[in-house]
Order: structure tokens, then sequence, then C-alpha cells
């Protein structure tokens, strides 16, 4: 009985489950469940007997106490031994329970070990998280806090109380948190936030201001995340981070950005920047404007999808220049035609632009129109032009009146000086005609000058249209008698219906001038002939006035030919008035006159009236 | 008042103003002593006679009275022709006119300059023919 009920023990601890050894008082191995032996690597034929200091001996106790200080003891203890290093050591937890007989007399131990490796390495990988949080939070300075809703407590780490400017000891509550915020916006969003995450788990993540408890106003991105149990908030985790710096640095970025925008945007010059393919990245709004196109349709472009091809061509070779030498362009004149062939003058600067690295990364362009001044300038021009031919015109007229004047006084003189010294009487006589004809001389020049006056001062030209062809025809007959002593040919080409806008008068002088002028420089081995034509060019309508006379040596005379008493030919009927009367009605009409001749072969004037702004 | 008359072999007188012409022709008379004194109209005239007596028709004039504005060629261009000839003998240009204008003036300086003969230059009114504008006065010797 009692040895049937011996292997019924020792068979029953054979097949415990938890791994259970029985070990004497002398710590030799009574007996063993095949799991704890199976721990130590023993089969169980070879067991009993065995010495457990032995087996421990390559397991090392990690809580301090030595395996005699556990065996045999009245006190039961827990000793953790472990195999190995690092990542691959084997944990066991062994229990050491004291073994009693029925005497309840110390007889032994019981051990119990278990494997406990999983467990330590959740353990150890606990500690290194808890450690990297810290040491995440430290270093990003991001702090986090917890609330738990059924106790109501917060917790704050120590980055989050560092920024709080509180000491380490301090415990917050949740009133006291919020009123860390400043008063108003801040305040009352986070209130709100905090509020909406505990009733309706809306996680949240704000910039608010705080002030801490140094009195000091601080930006803080506090952030909050409702943790759930069962659909339920229990807790609520959020992290706290100091981003004073960052946001008054962006707030700065923020302002000088909306500065510059504001200022590039509104200044009254064409702003532009390209990258190093001569495609613009950034336009202002007066680019934008000057090409009536947005910003989104001008970025992007190049000059070549922008202007003509010529005017393109200048620009992108002067953006190459720019980012080729380093050297920027500063005001030059340019003349850029748009597709549509639209020109403008612009003062435009180019200057490279680099990047971090000093490397050229583009170009700035800044573009003043200076259309306007152009023409301003030009207009300028002109009216230097024209004044300073008036006065040309006025000096010569000064000096023609004065040598005119002068020379018949001159003989005056001379001639009163002959009569008062003169004693014969027949001579007296002859000086007596003689100041009579220049007296007559002294009337035709003063006639001759005022007809000239008239036409240079008469400001308000009258002209209306009038038909040439029949102008000439009139001409013709009042000259009738004159043209039939000398047989002259007229040949009225010019159209029936032609029109030209012209001072009557004028008219009437310049064709009679002309077609006189003709007949008076004839030549006399040919029968004259004078032809004119006309027809209308462009803004202008040209008479032109030919004859089959003397010519003229232009070389020698053209800068005369249209000059005040300037004859060229020994001719009775020459007064060298005709033809400048003639110049200065037609320019007095805004139009001009031309001459060419070949001499003995004949002469034309070209006559151009100005048709423009009637 | 007994003034020297000053013989001379020939004058050409280019002007086409006849009382200019009368008057030098009148001036002339008490101071000159002159069987050969020649008007011509223009520059023209006055030139083609010059040439002609070149060719060994008649003496060079000694003196000549030459107008500024006159048609067909001027008192310039007949200037501007004589200096290109090559004349041996002395001639006396007394430039006569009634312009007042300073580049006349200029002119006849740069003109003076270059030419071969004396030449003066006279402003209208004139009341006398001066010793000088008959022979050549040689301050420097």
């Amino acid at each position: 009985m009692k040895a049937v009920e011996r292997i019924a023990q020792h068979y029953l601890l054979k097949q415990l489950p938890t791994a259970t050894a029985l070990v004497g008082k002398d710590g030799t191995l009574v007996d063993a469940s095949d799991s704890w032996l199976h721990t130590f690597g023993l089969c169980p034929k070879d067991a009993m007997g065995v010495a457990v200091q032995e087996l421990f001996k390559e397991y090392d106790s990690s809580c301090g106490k030595s395996l005699t200080e556990c065996l045999g003891k009245s006190k039961a203890e827990t000793c953790r031994f472990h195999k190995g290093e690092n990542s691959s050591a084997q944990w066991y937890e062994s229990t050491f329970t004291p073994w009693y007989d029925e005497g309840e007399n110390l007889i032994g131990s019981i051990i119990q070990t278990i494997n406990i490796t999983e467990e330590i390495q959740k353990e150890k990988k606990l500690d290194r998280m808890i450690t990297l949080l810290k040491t995440k939070s430290e270093v990003s300075k991001v702090g986090y806090w917890e609330y738990e809703i059924e106790t109501e407590k917060l917790f704050w780490c120590d980055e989050t109380k560092k920024i709080h400017k509180v000491p380490a000891s301090f415990t917050p509550k949740v009133n006291e948190a919020i009123t860390f915020y400043k008063q108003g916006y801040s305040r009352n969003k986070v209130s709100m936030l905090f509020h909406k995450a505990l009733q309706e788990g809306t996680p949240y993540s704000e910039k608010l201001v705080i002030i801490t408890a140094e009195g000091e106003e601080r930006w803080v991105r506090t952030a909050g995340k409702p943790i759930k149990q069962n659909g339920e908030v229990v807790k609520l985790f959020g992290t706290f981070q100091d981003i004073h710096e960052q946001v008054l640095t962006e707030l700065q970025t923020k302002e000088s950005q909306q500065l510059l925008t504001t200022l590039i945007d509104n200044i009254p010059l064409n702003v532009f920047i390209k990258d190093t393919d001569f495609r613009k990245i950034l336009v202002n709004k007066a680019e934008c404007d000057y090409f009536s196109k947005n910003k989104e349709e001008l970025i992007g472009k190049t000059d070549f999808d922008l202007f003509e091809k010529e005017s393109a061509k200048i620009s992108v070779d002067e953006d190459m220049e720019v980012m080729r030498s380093h050297k920027p362009m500063i005001g030059k004149e340019t003349i850029c035609v748009k597709k549509n062939g639209e020109t403008t003058h612009f003062l435009t600067s180019k200057i490279p632009s680099f990047d971090l690295d000093g490397k050229v990364n583009g170009l700035i362009g800044i573009s003043m129109d200076i259309s306007g001044l152009k023409k301003k300038e030009d207009q300028m021009r002109n009216l230097i032009n024209v004044t300073s031919l008036q006065n040309k015109k006025l000096i010569n007229f000064a000096h023609i009146v004065s040598h005119n004047l002068r020379s018949h006084t001159a003989n005056f003189s001379m001639l009163l000086k002959f009569l008062t010294n003169e004693e014969d009487e027949v001579e007296k006589e002859r000086i007596v005609t003689m100041l009579s004809d220049a007296s007559d001389n002294l009337m035709e020049t003063l006639e001759d000058l005022n007809q000239i006056v008239d036409i240079n001062t008469n400001v308000s030209l009258d002209k209306k249209p009038l038909n040439l062809h029949q102008n000439i025809e009139r001409i013709q007959k009042n000259l009738s008698a004159f043209l039939g002593k000398h047989k002259v040919d007229i040949q009225n080409n010019v159209p029936k219906d032609l029109l030209v806008q012209s001072v009557p008068a004028y008219l009437d002088s310049i064709i009679l001038n002309l077609i006189t002028n003709g007949v008076k420089y004839r030549s006399a081995d040919r029968k004259p002939i004078i032809s004119i034509n006309a027809q209308k060019q462009n803004n202008t309508i040209v008479l032109s006035v030919s004859d089959n006379g003397l010519g003229i040596n232009l070389e020698k005379y053209g800068s005369k030919i249209f000059g005040m008493y300037k004859t060229f030919h020994n001719n009775r009927e020459a007064r060298g008035l005709g033809l400048y009367i003639v110049k200065n009605q037609i320019e007095a009409m805004g139009g001009s006159i031309t001459v060419n001749s070949e001499v003995d072969k004949g002469t034309t004037f070209n006559v151009y009236f100005n048709e423009e702004g009637q | 008042m007994c003034i020297l008359m000053k013989k001379v072999s020939s004058i050409f007188i280019v002007d086409d103003d006849p009382i200019t012409v009368f008057g030098i022709r009148k001036m002339l008379k008490p101071v000159a002593l002159c069987d050969d004194i020649q008007i011509f109209q223009n520059g023209k005239e006055a030139l083609d006679a010059l040439l002609k007596r070149l060719d060994g028709e008649g003496d060079i004039p000694e003196v000549i009275f030459l107008d500024i504005n006159m048609p067909i060629m001027d008192g310039w261009d007949f200037l501007e022709e004589i200096m290109a000839l090559d004349i041996k003998e002395k001639v006396i240009i007394n430039m006569i006119t009634s312009s007042i204008d300073p580049l006349d003036h200029q002119k006849w300086n740069e003109a003076k300059a270059k030419c071969p003969y004396v030449l003066n230059f006279k402003n209208k009114p004139i009341f006398k023919i001066e010793p000088s504008d008959l022979e050549c006065i040689h301050l420097a010797s």
C-alpha cells in the first residue's frame, strides 16, 4: 500500500505541467517533474541524487541571492536566474518552498521553475520605450501629458513642466492647466477643444499662446487625442511643444514676404524672375498687365512664347550673357515687340540670382516702360528741329533783308555824296536819274520782302480742296498771251478728278511760277514743252512740272536754286524770286519741293502737298 | 589839292548793279589813269574774258572790283576760279559787298590766307577809292 502510494506520488510529480523538483536538505535532487528535468537538459533516469548546485552552476543569479541562501530554508524564496547574455539569454524564475514531512519536519525544498524570458524581454522593451520617449521629449522639446477621466488626474511630463516654467515637483490640475493659456482666444479655444475631446472624442492640434509661470508669453502647439475603451473616452493623451521661436520667425517671414509681395506687385515696374532655361518663374502685376495675361498663363513661358522672334532673341541673348558673366545689366534701353506687333520701349535691368551654393539659378528682371518718355522725347526733338529750322529761316531772311536794304541804302549814300560834290550840271542830272532808279529798286525790293513776310506770317492757313486739273487750265488761259508768244506746248496730264488741299492763292502762285520758270529758261534749240503730272502717294499729292529747257547744274547750284535773288542764267526776265516764293508757300502748308535737272535736257520740279489731318 | 594819278593798265569791274558800277567808275576817275576799264554782269563773263586775256589777247587786269551777290557765277565762285589760274602778274582784288553777314567776312579771311593775289574787303557804301585799292603796299619791306 505504501509502495503503491509512493509510486503513485512519484508518477504524479513526474507529470506535473509546472516544472517542479524536490531537493533534499543536502541539496541533492530527490525527485522532479519531467518538465523541470527538461529545463536543465536531464534524463529522468540519470537525475536522481544529482546535486542541485551543479545544475545551477551555468546560471547567474540576477536578484542578489545565491542558491544556497534559498535552499533548505523554512521560508519561501523567489530567485531569478539567467543563462547566457544579451538578447539570447534565457531567464528563469525559481520559487523555493520549504518541504516538510508528515511530522512537519523540514526535509528539503520544493523548487518550481518557470521560463520568464519572454516577460523579461517585454520588461526591457518597456524600459527602453520609456527611456526613448523621455529622450525624445527632451531632444525635440515636445512634452506630453495625460489626463485620466475617472480620477481627474492630469499628468505632465518634465518637458511640459519646463515649457510652463513650473518646478518638477509641480502637480497640475485641469483648471490650472487651462488658465495657463492667455486669456481670450487661446484660453477659450483650448477649453472648447479639451471639452470636445472629452465629450465627442475629437482629437485636436492647435497653435496657442500660454503665459508661463514667469509671466512670459509663448507660442505653443498643444495636441490632444482621446483614448477609448469599449467606445468610451477614458483618457486623453497629448503633446505639448514650445514653438515660440518658430512662430515668430514664421510671422516675420510672412510679414516680410507680404511686404515683398505688396512691393513687387504694386511697384510701377515690370518685375520677373527667370530660371536658367529662360522661363519665367515669377511675374508681378505690372508684367501681367503688360501682356494682358494672368500669372498662371505667364509662368513657364519664355520670351519666344511672348515676343516677336527678333525681339525675343535679343532678350534671351541678354539673359545668357548675364547668367554667363554673373554681371548685372543695368538700365539698358530695350525695344520689345509683342506677338501682336505692339512695340514698347523699356529701360531694363537684369540681375543674376544665385542659389545658396553661389551657383547661378536664374535672373531677376526689372523693366520700366519708357514709351511715353520716348514719345515725348521724339516730339521734343521734332519741335526742336522745327524751331531750329524756323530760326534758320528767320536768320536767313534777316540777312536777305539787311543785305537787300543795305545795298540800296549804300547806293543812296554814295549817290548823295556824289551829288553834293558835283558841280557839273549834266552829271548832276545823271546822278538824280540814278537816285530815282535806286528808289524804284528799293520799292520793288520792299514789295518782294512784304510778299515773303506775308507767306511766313500767315499762321491760320485756310486750306481748301481744289481741283488741280481745272486750276492748271485756268492759269494756262490767263497766261495764254505769254505762252502763245513763246509757242509753248503745255501738257496737262493731271487726272481730272484729283483734289489737292491748298490755300487757293498759293496753289495759283505755285503753278504760275513753275510754268513761267519753265518758259523763261527754255532752250533756244527746242520748241518748249511743259508737261504737268500729279499722283497720290500715301498722304501726299505729288505735282510734277517738267520742261525741256536749259536745265541747271545741280551739283554746282543745287543748294542755291530756291534762294532769294538767285538766278543762274543770263536772262533779263529772271529776278530770282519765283522759286523762293514757291518754296516758302509750299513749306508754309506743310509740304515740300524738290528739283531734278540735267543741263541742256530739262528740269523737273516735284511739289509735295501735305494732305494729312484734313 | 593835287592827287597823284596812278597809272593802271587794265581794270575789271564785276558787278550786276549799274549804280555801283557807275559809282566805282566815277570814283576811279580822279585817282587812276586807265584806258582799259571793263564791266561784267557776273563772274562767268569776267572769267571768260580773263581766260581770253591769258591766252594773249590783252593785259591781265591789275585791279578787279568784285561784287559778291551776282547771278550765274557769284563773287566767291569767281574768286575760286581765278585762284586756280596760274597768273604771274600782280593782281589786286577788291571784294565789294553790302553784306554785313559775319559769314562773308569770315569767308574773306579764309580766302585771303590762300589767295596768291592781294584781296581787299570793302563794305558798301564806298565813297572813295584808296591808293591801297590800286597798288600793293608792302608793309614788311
